[in-house]
């Protein structure tokens, strides 16, 4: 073309990138005995997670990842594709069979899998959070909203009634669940309420990282959009590193930067959203891009 | 004397391969390459699936580019290159270094358009206080009334919705602005407010790399034009030398 110069190379600027918070090598969960063949008998290719030599299910493997301080990254697939056994994996609920998980701490750098389970139960007391689907797995329901919330606080140490009060009564505010329901049953709340009294509690000790599964799925429509619109609110004004497992693109799209996406227990793309969004590579991602913009 | 440029994409390609319909591949655009300077004004012109667009993704990355370079100066002299940064870096200078205004805003499901303008601003490095001030003063300038600012975008017309993306796009304006069609849905009186925004920023050292559906906004706005055919880069005109038909209102 006219006008153009060739230049040599140029100097390469070093670009700032926040620093990660959890950082993921290599997870894996097989249920049952496994091998390379069997794990080399499973995932995308093989069309399963289930192995065709011995039976085992390979519900995840070779998962690594990177989220930072005041990022959103987005677990997509479909249901059993092994997003939320890795999100279960992180919150101590599973054992994985393979891999690493490290989180930055107020106490320093921790490998996350080799600690006991007395340390597992202080790391998702005060560091690590997460909000479950179903608002029974993250609450007791014949405890009050105000109770559920100050269970966290006195497992960190509070003690004081009138402060456990008092940030309990912050939280739920903050979450937008009227004050006069404290001291109610969580068991007569609305699903969305029972949500929005989850996330309170999940923010209870300002953890650095928050797991979501699947948030908002099974909410009806208004009330999906209000708990989304919470959610969003609450990553923009702390920075916490999040991670949002969800079959839905819109809950994804809005709340994420970036994605892995999973398909029979292994990541099969990982992109920017407006990447996987626009232009998807993997076959798998294309079909359920397709199906979401249909 | 010599500029060194702000945007330099060398040998850009770009395919898709569409794995439903028995991995096809189409090709969007080949063998791109050209420059643009520090307040230097191009116009993309060509007919309608020439590759445009695709190329204004690719260089924001919203596309991956097969093959190819995107280098973007970042620092007085220094510069990335787009197509090899990881996807975190790709977040931290969009906003900052380069934006990206597109022809259909599809706003943020309930925002109000005063927030998601002052949410572009503070990702711009702008305090709370500063990033709404700033906010307001960009609506203000594309015509958005004021009763309008904490009504949610995705209610608002097309028009006004594309007035609130270009606001957002400007309001804290980076090195390189990418426009693809900002101004396809405006009324006369909006359409020379928001040419007259456009201009200012050249004035201000903003590179523009931008495709208008129409002659009269390139002539007023681009020093240069670059024409497209088939996805191949073939010509440079001069906007008063260039073919009508080779805007894209020419569908």
């Amino acid at each position: 073309m006219t006008n153009m110069v060739e230049y040599g190379r140029y100097p390469v600027a070093r670009l700032a990138v926040p620093e990660w918070m959890l950082r993921v090598e290599k997870l894996g969960k097989v249920y049952g005995a496994h091998d390379d063949e069997v794990i080399a008998s499973t995932g995308p290719e093989s069309g399963t997670s289930k192995s065709s030599l011995n039976g085992s299910i390979v519900a995840a493997w070779d998962v690594s990842f990177e989220v930072a301080a005041g990022e959103a990254l987005g677990l997509v697939g479909e249901s059993g594709s092994g997003k939320t056994t890795v999100l279960r994996c992180l919150a101590g609920d599973l054992s994985p069979s393979v891999g690493n998980a490290r989180l930055r701490t107020s106490r320093g750098e921790v490998a996350m899998f080799d600690l006991d389970s007395a340390e597992r139960r202080l790391l998702r007391i005060d560091t690590l959070a997460v909000v479950y689907q179903d608002p029974a797995e993250g609450l007791k329901m014949n405890v009050s909203a105000g109770g559920n919330i100050a269970e966290p606080l006195t497992a960190a140490g509070w003690r004081s009634f009138g402060k456990i009060r008092a940030r309990a009564s912050d939280l739920l505010t903050r979450t937008e669940v009227p004050i006069n329901r404290m001291d109610d049953l969580v068991r007569g709340f609305s699903g969305g309420m029972k949500q929005r009294v989850q996330i309170a509690k999940a923010l209870a000790n300002s953890p650095s990282v928050v797991l979501f599964d699947e948030p908002t799925t099974g909410l009806d429509a208004s009330v999906a959009a209000g708990v989304l619109d919470l959610i969003r609110s609450l990553l923009e004004e702390h920075r916490i590193a999040a991670i949002v497992v969800s079959h839905d693109f819109s809950v994804i799209e809005m709340l994420t930067s970036r994605c892995l996406v999973m398909q029979h227990g292994r990541v099969v793309e990982s992109a920017l959203t407006d990447q996987l969004l626009e232009d998807p590579h993997h076959p798998y991602t294309q079909r359920l891009v397709a199906a979401a913009r249909a | 004397m010599r500029r060194d440029p702000v945007l330099d994409v060398r040998h850009l390609h770009k395919s898709f391969v569409l794995h439903a319909v028995s991995d096809r591949r189409v090709a969007a655009f080949s063998d791109i390459s050209f420059q643009l300077t520090v307040g230097e004004h191009v116009a993309l012109a060509g007919m309608s699936g020439a590759g445009k667009s695709s190329l204004l993704k690719s260089i924001y990355r919203t596309y991956r580019a097969d093959s190819g370079e995107v280098w973007l100066q970042i620092h007085a002299s220094e510069y990335v290159n787009m197509c090899s940064l990881s996807d975190a870096e790709v977040s931290a200078i969009r906003g900052h270094e380069i934006g990206y205004v597109s022809q259909f805003l599809r706003p943020e499901p309930r925002r109000g358009a005063l927030e998601i303008v002052a949410r572009s601003a503070r990702q711009r490095g702008m305090s709370v206080e500063d990033a709404r001030e700033a906010a307001a003063a960009a609506l203000s300038r594309v015509g958005i009334e004021e009763r309008l600012w904490d009504v949610y975008a995705s209610v608002l017309s097309g028009g006004e919705k594309q007035r609130v993306n270009l606001a957002a796009g400007t309001v804290h304006p980076p090195r390189l602005l990418l426009l693809d069609e900002p101004l396809s849905a405006l009324d006369p009186d909006n359409r020379e407010r928001a040419l007259a925004l456009i201009a200012s920023l050249t004035k201000r050292g903003v590179a523009v790399l931008s495709i208008f559906h129409d002659m009269e906004a390139i002539q007023r706005l681009a020093s240069r034009v670059l024409v497209l055919e088939k996805g191949r880069l073939v010509a440079e005109q001069s906007p008063k030398d260039l073919d009508e038909r080779l805007t894209s209102a020419a569908r």
